[in-house]
């Protein structure tokens, strides 16, 4: 039985069961596609976080209610 | 330091915008492809978040609710706006081709400023292309996926989304981007083969 896309996943995170994982030595439609999912899971994992501009935490802050010493707002 | 915040405190406050600020940010960026917008997003988001603090329930976890608030109004800002100004191929609701062509053409048009050069650089690679094309509610999930490292009961969570429905986008979502990448490479041979 062809794998199904949970199984792929698995595969492609390297999780998959020993005896499921078998079925791609002989099926190569479920090795191509196991295989592109792991080439995209690796690029997706790769994605940088990207930082907003240096004065960002000053605009929030800028515009939230802060206690003051008092405990008042 | 969540408690800390919920009594005011600014140092608190400051000490959270700097450990979400680039994941929120992030998760913006790539929801709308606009780099002055997400700021501007993100920034209505912590404000949000920060003055609305004390309605913060402690069972949900705290990068979950930043993320819902900052997704909602990502997705509040595209809805609004009708047509998603990222999708490369032109707006998603353009359904002849005349039509893709046009609201494509219409982003090609504008000049590039510095800040476009700037988003052209941080996305303009195939994968981050790929994601631009995703309808935002599958983007909103292989963000928060991939990037993140949520796990599927936990975008649930977040997106309001039931497990079922997590899945199918997540595994729609792979399958756009594996077609994506394979147009790409097939264009890139069909290039530069003989
Ligand atoms: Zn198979």
């Amino acid at each position: 039985m062809h794998l199904t896309p949970d199984e792929i996943e698995l595969w492609a995170e390297g999780l998959l069961g020993a005896a499921r994982t078998m079925h791609l030595t002989e099926c190569s439609l479920c090795l191509a596609e196991a295989e592109q999912e792991r080439k995209v899971l690796l690029e997706l994992v790769a994605l940088p976080r990207f930082a907003p501009s240096a004065r960002f935490a000053d605009h929030v802050m800028a515009q939230v209610k802060i206690r003051a010493p008092s405990g008042e707002f | 330091m969540v408690a800390w915040a919920k009594q005011g405190h600014e140092a608190a406050f400051r000490e959270l915008v700097r450990r979400y600020e680039r994941p929120v940010f992030s998760l913006l960026y790539r929801m709308v492809r606009d780099r002055a917008l997400a700021e501007d997003l993100a920034q209505e988001t912590f404000i949000k978040v920060l003055n609305g603090i004390k309605s913060y329930k402690p069972e949900f976890k705290f990068s979950s609710w930043i993320f819902k608030i900052a997704n909602n109004a990502a997705i509040d800002h595209i809805r609004r706006r009708s047509i998603d100004t990222l999708s490369l191929d032109g707006a998603p609701d353009a359904q002849t081709p005349e039509a893709m062509k046009a609201t494509a053409i219409q982003l090609d048009a504008k000049g590039e400023t510095p800040l476009q050069e700037v988003e052209n650089r941080e996305l303009g690679s195939a994968i981050e292309r790929a994601i631009g094309r995703l309808r935002p509610e599958y983007r909103a999930c292989i963000l928060l996926r991939h990037v993140e490292g949520y796990s599927y009961e936990e975008i649930a969570a977040t997106l309001d989304l039931p497990l079922g429905t997590v899945k199918t986008y997540i595994h729609r979502a792979r399958n756009e981007l594996r077609g994506y990448l394979e147009d790409r490479r097939a264009e890139t041979r069909g290039r530069d083969g003989p």
